[in-house]
């Protein structure tokens, strides 16, 4: 048997400028999320002072800046920022276990599956709290099982899956509008909220849970990715490589499902994060690494960018969903129409 | 690299298939350790059904694929992809995945959630890309190399697994004839260097024949004939199996057998009548 000298270097010279490159994308992108949070905590209608909203965040009382930073945008910059991470995360996760862009939970209704739920439970069954999110997770496990169940037929094919669940999540759009038809008492503000996203009136009691269901779930999802890494070279491929498919799907429907479906319950279906983080962060960081961190910082910068444009920077407020979803659906029609051009999945 | 005890891979009884209709029906063969193994049948004969459930892709609704007299089922997968590797017919390169990356996913058998890359790992890599001439290429991404070097690297990624034994599901189709030529010497190469069983589809039965140290003839979800080419490859067989009617000559380069094809036209009695 030969073992050839090794003329080492080259390749490990290419995987570290590959590599040097992943990281640098990341450090930019961690650096991108920090500047908008700290942006949407100081620079409102009025500027607080970075030392004021540091004496905040330490729990002093500031006059003025305690309201403002610790009520007002702690909470809506939390929120942003969990509810960015959980959707590029669970959205991605998605689009690698099933090799499609468009088989991103926002698309195939799972979100709306968890909008619709918690929707409902607020509405029609006037509960609130925990029950809410528990609500909306049962409802989005719910919606995976049916779109699966309905797009099984000799194997699940993807285009026949990502067809039912548009299908599945246009009957559910419609279920939302007419809950929120029956309860005249709620505002437009709050009925945004259900249909495209909303991080409007955040609180941090309802927020701080949401940490929790990152770790665990996001934990569980980073358990996989090695797996899921494995799964980008076909079934086939990853099954012939050790992967337990069936498992590991399961595994990764759960995790992302919960993740997704906890904040869905608080901040709403925030249009397109899902869909466009994965494809942004692929852009961005190259096919060679894990897209899962990448993915998560992108919808991160997504939603904080979104809310900080919507609240300021045009000419009335809008919901951070009306500003992510006009930036989503342009790049929904071109990878339907590159789909259909070059005739191969993404 | 690691000189494997060859590992014994065998079918007993086995009948598989999709959803509720067997394709194989009852099926028995061996794949002789440290050999060449090209199994050959028209469509539908159940070539890559048989492949798919000898990897364990396919679970059999009767009957055993056993390695080492172990059903390989029941084995963790983990564990068996240590012993067996496999190129599906299309396996899926992510967009702009540099040939290195994917190579070196061909060690996930190998890794735990927390193990980090190790020399091991390295060396692997290297003897893999090496041997698939693909070192050259290991920057490049995979969607821009040609067909013939992108087989290349998928081979390389499945060396990389460092199994004993090689299935592979048609790894020719969609090459011109120089590529075909190359991949199936290679196999050779890798067959001689390191002992690799390999086991292979092929939808061409002359190189089938030219490259096979054992040939297995499927027809009907069956194995009709196995054994040597020459012993598989006669005027019976090939009209048995392929319906077709057919001359056999000796291949002057190899002197394996070869098969002609007899039509209803172009024949030079007719040509001369």
């Amino acid at each position: 048997m030969t073992t050839v000298t090794l003329p080492l270097n080259a390749l490990a010279t290419g995987r570290r400028v590959r590599t040097h490159r992943q990281r640098v994308m990341v450090a930019i992108l961690i650096a991108l999320v920090l500047f908008l949070f700290v942006l949407t905590l100081t620079v409102g209608q009025t500027v607080t002072p970075v030392a004021d909203v540091i004496r905040v965040l330490l729990g002093e009382s500031v006059e003025g800046a305690s309201f403002l930073v610790g009520t007002l945008r702690l909470p809506r910059a939390l929120l942003s920022l969990l509810a960015g991470f959980s959707f590029g995360l669970g959205g991605v996760v998605f689009q690698i276990m099933l090799r499609n862009p468009l088989a991103s939970p926002d698309i195939i209704g799972i979100t709306f599956g968890a909008s619709a739920a918690a929707v409902f439970a607020i509405v029609v069954l006037a509960i609130s709290g925990p029950m809410v999110s528990v609500m909306a997770v049962v409802g989005g496990l719910s919606v995976a099982l049916i779109v699966y169940g309905l797009a099984a037929r000799n194997g699940v094919a993807g285009t026949r899956l990502i067809l039912v669940g548009i299908g599945v999540a246009a009957m559910l759009h419609s279920v939302i509008a007419y809950v929120l038809s029956t309860a005249p008492a709620w505002s437009l503000q709050e009925a945004m909220r259900w249909m495209t996203g909303s991080v409007n009136g955040a609180q941090l009691s309802d927020t701080a849970p949401l940490v929790l269901v990152l770790i665990v779930f996001g934990g569980l999802l980073f358990s996989q990715h090695r797996d899921l890494d494995a799964l980008r070279l076909g079934d086939d491929t990853a099954a012939a490589l050790g992967v337990k498919i069936a498992k590991t799907r399961i595994v990764v429907v759960f995790a992302a499902v919960g993740m997704i479906a906890s904040v869905t319950a608080i901040a709403g279906p925030i249009a397109f994060v899902s869909f466009l983080s994965g494809p942004i962060a692929a852009r961005l960081v190259g096919n060679s690494g894990s897209l899962l961190i990448p993915s998560a910082l992108v919808g991160a910068v997504l939603t904080l960018g979104g809310d900080y444009i919507g609240q300021f920077l045009l000419p009335s407020r809008f919901p951070v969903g009306v500003v992510t979803g006009a930036l989503g659906a342009p790049y929904l029609l071109y990878l339907i129409v590159r789909v259909n051009r070059s005739g191969r999945s993404l | 690299m690691t000189a494997h005890m060859g590992h014994r891979l065998t079918v007993n009884d086995l009948s598989a298939g999709y959803g509720e209709t067997d394709i194989l029906q009852g099926l028995d063969l061996d794949v002789p350790a440290g050999k060449i193994t090209v199994i050959v049948g028209a469509n539908a004969s159940g070539k890559s059904t048989l492949l798919r459930t000898m990897s364990r892709l396919i679970k059999p609704s009767r009957g055993h694929v056993l390695l080492d007299g172990k059903s390989i089922h029941q084995e963790p997968t983990r564990e068996l992809a240590r012993k067996i590797g496999l190129l599906p017919q299309s396996p899926i390169a992510p967009e702009g995945i540099p040939v290195d990356d994917l190579v070196r996913r061909g060690r996930h058998p190998h890794r735990s959630l927390f193990s980090s890359w190790s020399a091991r790992d390295e060396q692997a890599v290297e003897n893999a890309l090496i041997a698939t001439r693909t070192f050259e290429l290991a920057d490049r991404p995979v969607d821009e190399l040609s067909g013939g070097q992108r087989q290349r690297v998928w081979i390389a990624m499945a060396l990389a697994q460092d199994t004993n034994i090689l299935l592979l599901d048609e790894p020719t189709t969609f090459l011109d004839i120089n590529h075909q030529v190359e991949i199936l010497d290679l196999l050779v190469d890798l067959n001689q260097s390191r002992g690799t069983t390999v086991a292979m589809v092929l939808h061409d039965l002359n190189l089938g024949a030219r490259y096979a140290d054992h040939l297995i003839a499927l027809a009907d979800g069956k194995v009709h004939v196995s054994g040597s080419p020459e012993q598989v490859l006669t005027e019976t067989n090939v009209q048995a199996v392929f319906g077709v009617a057919s001359r056999i000559l000796t291949d002057p380069t190899s002197g394996r057998p070869i098969m002609m094809p007899i039509g209803r036209h172009r024949m030079i009695d007719q040509m001369t009548e």
